[in-house]
């Protein structure tokens, strides 16, 4: 036995083999031509499926506890449990008219009346209304602490609304006025489920809510806090009535959830038939897209990424700002700026913002500039009149002579404190001192890996200069604790305000902001804030971070958004063309 | 050999006790759990921390936590993670997605690691082998997450893409049958004519099966046909039964050819049981080929039926896989309409909301798992495939080997019956960890095709530095590694006397 004559045989066997295989495969059918049907043929609108990215996997149907609040839950439910407002495409509070109307009756006391659709309800048929209000009031006024609610400073500022169920005008009476009211959050979770879980009739529920019979709703907030949680399976879809554009059709564990357009809503319905939210690491979502695997991403910006996009055909590239910058804090309770405003200016003559933004920020969005003032965006209205008024612009060219004869010939040494791994922080920190350390500067890169900790250096206060970067919103309410004089500069007690600024004037107008419920008020207000955080230097905004978004040319009305409610608050406007 | 077993248990308990001490507390001050919240100026921030702080008891000291844990653990309760859900159902749910995943690259990993191992032991110094140790070092250093990539760009992307006029070009049926030609030659174990005829023979035939397979549009809808299966699967059960049990005990390859034969005889009547199938009936026909293939081995197999009868077994199952296989590809096009275009997936482990017949379905799956398969076989090969290499060429190099041969026996049964088992030993060890590493998942990979399993479940509570998550995935890869262990150990025993014995 050779091996010759046996791999000769063997050849010879496959040869036939190989012959055989081809004349099978085109002999028996002729080929599967709609099977290589371009993608691009949109089907029909009734049958159309949208797939979206996300990295995180949605944990639950209630974002509203303090436990789940996040943007997993959130850029799901976006548009399946909808409030009377939302975020709008530039990111500012809309009201959702759909659901309900409202208006300011009275200005002392601040009265807001709610009028709600007649047609409005949850797509199990139930009518939302009065019930609904007095469940978010409910877990929002702190009143039954047995409830988890994520934002417990809205409901308190508002007296119990007085309405029976059924009712479909719910008035609101403030306590003091408030500026952000009309980013009231009303309807949040079905009345009518939680009052069923908790062993409950609606009238009864709205009866313990308003005699405060704590006791009675025990079982109610138990399966508020956790009936709806995903835990690796969808919750009953009973528990779970919309009331959007989309309910929850099906969910795979760690893989996509699917929404179906509820054909129950009483307004314009969603245009696609279902919206698949998979499940997809933001470094393979590029790919994925790239094999039609989903049409639309929105993957953290960084210049390669864009790159692999801008390479790839039908596909379109959005670019833009979003509510979140980066930021220099001067240490006000000790160190060398602490009292010197001199040393505050020479330091901000030196900081090359322009320079920041073009090499760390413009590759990845090329109408990115300088951001001149803190509180406002600069996609939002009323930027570039606060900038002017408020002379944030003039900080936008670096004058080292000018900051050499600040300092007088001093050599300061200046420790900048960030959070590591953070590359741009670390280019920024080295831009500074390049520039800085030319004016007399000596610039120390404190940057740390706990920086952020409990007792890390932003919490001590040990730094001089601290960079990092505030996530905001269209909300006024937010901010206002940042640039307020603290009680006692801790880091228990100093909250946001991380160098402990202080200036009264700031503090009574932050106080008067927060009461002044008209937006044209509001905005003058935010101008002098600004000028006066200018004046004394404060802080120094550098940049918006980036945003990136990306979707199939075929897809009509998708539009990225600034704020926190992400590419999907307008999921029900999505269609393929 | 039980007190053995129990003393081995007990210590390894103890071990894995202190260990997850240690790796609790590792992954506790490994960083700080709130750092994302520490930048919101939104309302909530606080609110978020507080219940953050209560799910993971950050109020408490590590050692406490981690007392806290153990105590849970006694009452079977894994715990929760940073955001008060319990681990138990988040790490059923990866397992059962890491082991989809894993088993089947390692058994195929496995298999053909150790076959192209003994292939180049027997063939030592020969550019097979040399071909081999090269390609095996290229991929031993190649990282997972290009590798994946690149597969997801040619064979998934490009691939898709090519499937709408699946024409292959001239050149790259040039190239592929050159290499080809090449490999064959390379097996070839003799003078130089005789590898120059392997060479023109394999350049020959991979051309012409890429031009008919291109010529005929096979790709846009593949299929196998009854002459095929009928052919290979004779010529299959004939080879198993040569390489068993040689040409000079027939009986063996006439169960073989039976089973073969009757199985491939059935193609047509089967078409219509297949066209409603499911994963039962599917189970059913493959355990009544095993009880049909034994009778025939039984029955046929004479004096050598203790040989006869799995080979007329692996005959039947091969058959049988051929058959299914054919049936398969015919869903070919359906599914690839079905997927706009599009079959081969990158990412996830199904198409959302996909439904389907079986054989559908099950296209589904195999196209969301090749992929990742790939990548874990190539990564994985260059082990296996050296190992039992080296463990061959020592068996080979035995007194024992020789005294065969010098007694006359066929190099059939030398290399098959005495140096094939001995030279499996060692590999048993190194299998027996690979399935105990299954359990740990495979975390580039699992990240890179989005399959959140057990890799990607630690890795994701690692970045978060939640510790319940770790300890959970702990648990389950610690316990697997201790009764592989275990297993191998026994395993040992039973292939090696000598371990028996002394």
């Amino acid at each position: 036995m050779s091996y010759a004559r046996r791999t000769g045989k063997f050849l010879a066997v496959a040869t036939g083999a190989a012959i055989l295989l081809t004349a099978c495969g085109s002999g028996e059918k002729t080929p599967a031509a709609e099977g290589t049907a371009p993608a691009s043929n949109a089907p029909a609108a009734d049958t159309q499926t949208i797939t979206h990215a996300h990295e995180q996997e949605i944990g639950s149907y209630n974002n509203n506890t303090s436990e789940e609040y996040s943007s997993k839950d959130a850029i799901v439910l976006n548009r399946v449990l909808p409030d009377v407002w939302y975020f709008g495409a530039d990111g500012s509070v809309q009201r959702n008219t759909d659901m309900a109307t409202y208006e300011k009756v009275s200005d002392s006391p601040l009265t807001v009346k709610y009028t709600f659709n007649p047609n409005a309800s949850w797509s199990d048929g139930q009518p939302i209304g009065c019930a609904d209000v007095l469940l978010t009031y409910a877990t929002g006024s702190g009143k039954f602490p047995d409830f988890s609610f994520i934002d417990t400073e809205q409901w308190p500022r508002v007296e119990m609304p007085d309405c029976k169920v059924g009712d479909k005008e719910v008035t609101l009476k403030y306590k003091k006025s408030f500026v952000d009211w009309e980013a009231m959050t009303m309807v949040t979770q079905p009345a009518h489920i939680v009052a069923e879980q908790g062993g409950l009739t609606v009238e009864q529920l709205v009866d313990a809510i308003k005699s405060g019979d704590k006791a009675k709703l025990k079982k109610a907030a138990q399966f508020y806090n956790k009936g709806w949680l995903f835990n690796g399976k969808l919750p009953d879809k009973k528990l779970m009535p919309s009331s959007g554009q989309f309910l929850i059709d099906s969910y795979s564990p760690g893989q996509s959830i699917t929404l179906a357009r509820n054909e129950n809503y009483w307004g314009e319905k969603a245009k696609a038939a279902k919206v698949v939210i998979r499940f997809i690491p933001q470094d393979e979502q590029v790919q994925a897209l790239q094999n039609g695997e989903t049409n639309i991403i929105e993957p953290q910006s960084n210049p390669d990424v864009l790159a692999q996009l801008n390479g790839l055909s039908g596909v379109t590239v959005k670019t833009g700002d979003q509510f979140l910058f980066d930021h220099l804090d001067f240490n006000f309770n000790k160190g060398p700026f602490k009292d010197d405003i001199n040393l505050r200016k020479a330091f901000a003559l030196c900081v090359p913002r322009q320079q920041i933004v073009d090499n760390l920020i413009k590759p990845q969005n090329p109408q990115a500039a300088p951001m001149d003032v803190r509180n406002i965006a600069p996609f939002q209205p009323g930027y570039a009149e606060a900038v002017s008024f408020s002379g944030g612009d003039k900080w936008n060219t670096v004058d080292i002579e000018g900051a050499k004869k600040l300092l007088g010939g001093k050599k300061v040494k200046v420790r900048i404190g960030y959070n590591q791994p953070n590359p741009r922080r670390t280019q920024v920190v080295e831009l500074i001192k390049a520039s800085c350390d030319q004016a007399g500067f000596d610039i120390e890169d404190t940057g740390s890996e706990k920086f952020f900790d409990e007792s890390g250096d932003l919490a001590t206060g040990n730094f001089d200069v601290a960079l990092f970067g505030w996530s905001g919103s269209a909300l006024n309410s937010g901010w206002t604790s940042t640039y307020s004089t603290v009680k006692k500069c801790t880091p228990e007690g100093k909250g946001n305000n991380k160098g402990c600024y202080s200036n009264k004037e700031v503090d009574k107008l932050t106080d008067e902001m927060l009461g002044e419920t008209d937006p044209a008020k509001t905005q003058e207000i935010i101008k002098q804030i600004e000028k006066i955080l200018w004046d004394d230097l404060a802080t120094i905004p550098l940049y918006s971070q980036p945003a990136l978004a990306a979707w199939s040319e075929n897809l009509a009305n998708v539009q990225p958004n600034p704020s926190q409610a992400s590419i999907t608050w307008n999921m029900h406007q999505w269609a393929m063309q | 050999m039980l007190a053995f077993i129990a003393r081995r248990l007990a210590i390894s308990c103890l071990v894995l006790l202190a260990a997850t001490f240690i790796m609790f507390v590792l992954v506790a001050l490994s960083g700080d759990p709130l750092a994302d919240l520490r930048e919101q100026s939104t309302p909530q921030a606080q609110a978020q921390m507080a219940a953050r702080t209560a799910a993971m008891r950050l109020d408490v000291p590590v050692p406490v936590r981690y007392l806290g844990w153990l105590g849970d653990l006694l009452h079977g309760n894994l715990g929760v993670d940073k955001s008060g859900n319990p681990v138990s159902a988040q790490l059923a749910q990866a397992t059962a997605a890491t082991l989809q995943l894993v088993i089947v690259a390692t058994l195929l990993g496995a298999f053909i690691g150790v076959t192209i191992g003994i292939i180049s032991a027997l063939r030592q110094y020969s550019s097979f082998d040399h071909g081999i140790t090269f390609a095996a070092f290229v991929c031993f250093s190649l990282p997972v997450f290009w590798v994946a990539t690149m597969l997801k760009q040619y064979v998934a992307i490009e691939f898709n893409d090519w499937l709408r006029d699946p024409v292959i070009p001239t050149w790259v049926i040039l190239a592929a049958a050159v290499f080809a030609g090449l490999v064959w030659a390379s097996i070839y174990n003799g003078g130089r004519r005789g590898k120059l005829i392997a060479f023109g023979i394999g350049l020959v035939v991979t051309a012409v099966i890429l031009y008919a397979l291109s010529a005929s549009r096979w790709f846009a809808d593949p299929g196998l046909g009854f002459p095929f299966v009928l052919v290979v699967s004779l010529a299959a059960a004939a080879g198993v039964a040569v390489l068993v049990s040689g040409w000079e005990n027939l009986q063996p390859m006439y169960a073989a050819l039976a089973a073969a034969g009757v199985g491939a005889l059935l193609y047509y009547p089967l078409q219509q049981v297949l066209s409603d199938a499911n994963m039962l009936s599917i189970l059913g026909l493959g355990l009544l080929t095993i009880v049909v293939s034994w009778v025939l081995g039984h029955m046929l197999g004479g004096l050598l039926r203790r040989q006869a009868i799995p080979v007329a077994i692996f005959s039947g199952l091969l058959t049988g896989g051929l058959i299914f296989f054919d049936r398969l590809l015919q869903a070919w096009g359906g599914y690839v309409t079905s997927v706009r275009g599009r079959p081969v997936a990158t990412i996830g482990s199904e198409t959302p909301n996909y439904t389907g017949d079986f054989w559908n379905v099950s296209l589904d799956a195999s196209m969301h798992l090749l992929l990742p398969t790939l990548a874990l076989i190539l990564i994985g090969l260059a082990g296996h495939s050296r190992y039992s290499r080296a463990s061959m060429l020592e068996v080979m190099n035995h007194d024992y080997v020789r005294t065969a041969r010098a007694k006359g026996l066929p190099e059939r049964t030398v290399i098959i019956k005495h140096a094939f088992r001995n030279g499996m030993i060692p590999i048993t060890t190194i299998l027996a960890l690979d399935f105990a590493g299954v359990f740990s998942g495979a975390v580039v990979t699992e990240h890179v095709f989005g399959w959140r399993g057990l890799g990607e479940m630690f890795n994701k509570a690692l970045k978060a530095v939640d510790p319940m998550p770790i300890m959970g995935f702990f648990l389950v890869a610690g316990a697997a590694i201790v009764i592989w262990n275990m297993i191998a150990d026994i395993a040992y025993a039973y292939l090696d006397p000598r371990i028996r014995l002394s």
